[in-house]
């Protein structure tokens, strides 16, 4: 193997993505707008939230100069609710993932390709109730750094590790469900399990499509077949209605 | 499948059942009987890649050998794995168990065959990626798990399952040392 890595993310690249992301910050200090590339920040004037990268906020929470505000699906509540419903509602199925923001349309516009990290998911204004697609490492990281901002943080850990010990069950039993070539719904997985599961579920996929080949192949030879065989047997009522 | 796909070479190698059609002069030590005529209608388990081109490139109506199942793809071997996928010791069968299944289902229809093998890759596929993200957990409460009644089926695992269980136990492992390093700040 020439590159070291597996295919896919790590754990320490999802986590650098996710700080991208925009989460909502209390400033203790002024701070004027800097121009990034992402564009500029909003200027900061201490009573007056404002969004900022979660970068940057941790960056300003470290130095003592902001207070980050934890997203409302980090709390307690609504992550009991979500729990309750992978648990208890839809044993089977991954929670759905936040609604888009932007409703989708007949008409196609500019903001349907929009995905995460560019979509406010995890501001304080974002909708409870969700996993969105950054949760595990945002919520570890958020935890990590900020856990006086977050309101009970040993509860919201607990919470958190029991989610993901769910929902890794549900990844690991996918497998079983698994047809050659097949198609599984991964919606409102999350980022962390995808590059989790990456390698072990491919394989499995792998393996039976190996295994499936000389069948597929087999199929396929028939199907080509098919036409003509079809034509032989019609050709063969018409002889019997001839005679 | 690459050329120097060693995985893939090993799994060529491994030995079928032929049954000779044809007198072959001086091949007698094939069957241990070196200088004789190797006679028609001897059994010699042969590589795969040989017993292949032999069985298939027959130019005339009449190949040189025919091929048999191998013992590991037996129907014996076939009624354990429906019985119960996890308590077969696929190792012992064949190092390339599932590599040998997939390259004898390219030269043999075998329906119920294929059935078999992908049910029980899924099967262990499931009981191998517990395993794999129990393992090292285990080792990190300090205990020594590895007296578990797991050592067993992980022990008759083929080449491509091993590959299964390092590649499940890499990433869960890679999660945790994210973890650790976040904790740590």
């Amino acid at each position: 193997m020439a590159l070291p890595l597996p295919p896919g993310l790590t754990p320490a690249e999802v986590a650098f993505l996710c700080e991208m992301e925009m989460v909502t910050v209390v400033p203790r200090q002024q701070l004027k707008s800097h121009d990034l590339l992402g564009g500029p920040t909003p200027a900061l004037r201490p009573p007056h939230r404002a969004p900022l990268p979660l970068w940057l906020a941790l960056l300003l929470k470290r130095q003592r100069r902001a207070n980050i505000v934890p997203p409302p699906w980090l709390l307690r509540s609504s992550l009991e609710r979500i729990l309750k419903e992978e648990t208890e509602i839809s044993p089977t199925a991954f929670s759905r993932p936040p609604p888009h923001p932007h409703a989708i349309s007949a008409i196609p516009s500019a903001t349907d390709h929009k995905s995460p990290p560019f979509l406010a998911s995890s501001t304080a204004d974002a909708p409870s109730g969700h996993l969105p697609y950054h949760w595990l490492e945002l919520g570890e990281i958020l935890l990590q750094a900020c856990s006086d901002d977050v309101s009970e943080p040993d509860k919201v850990r607990t919470l958190l590790r029991d989610l993901r010990e769910v929902r890794m069950a549900k990844m690991r039993s996918i497998t079983k469900h698994l047809e050659g070539g097949g198609v599984v719904s991964l919606e409102g997985v999350g980022a962390m399990e995808v590059a989790e599961g990456r390698q072990f579920v491919v394989g499995v996929m792998d393996g039976l499509r190996k295994l499936g080949a000389s069948r597929e192949a087999e199929r396929r030879r028939r199907e080509e077949e098919g036409g003509s065989g079809d034509g032989n047997s019609e050709d063969d009522d018409m002889e019997m209605e001839m005679e | 499948m690459s050329y120097y796909d060693i995985d893939s070479i090993l799994t060529d190698a491994q030995k079928v059942p032929c049954t000779f059609e044809l007198d072959v002069p001086s091949l007698g030590y094939l069957d241990n009987n070196p200088g004789h005529t190797l006679k028609s209608s001897t059994r010699v388990d042969l590589p795969l890649w040989l017993a292949e081109m032999l069985a298939v490139s027959g130019a005339s109506s009449k190949t040189l050998v025919t091929l048999d199942l191998p013992p590991s793809l037996a129907p014996r071997v076939m009624n354990a794995l429906k019985a119960d996928p996890k308590s077969v010791d696929i190792r012992a069968l064949a190092q390339h168990f599932y590599g040998l299944g997939a390259r004898i289902l390219e030269l043999f229809e075998e329906e119920e065959v294929c059935d078999v093998l992908m049910e029980s890759w899924r099967v262990r596929a499931a009981e191998i990626s517990d395993h794999a993200s129990n393992a090292g957990q285990g080792q990190r409460g300090g205990g020594g798990v590895g007296a578990g009644d797991g050592v067993e089926f992980l022990r008759g695992l083929d080449e491509g399952e091993r590959g299964l269980f390092r590649a499940q136990h890499d990433s869960s492992k890679a999660m945790r040392v994210w973890m650790g390093e976040v904790k740590k700040g």
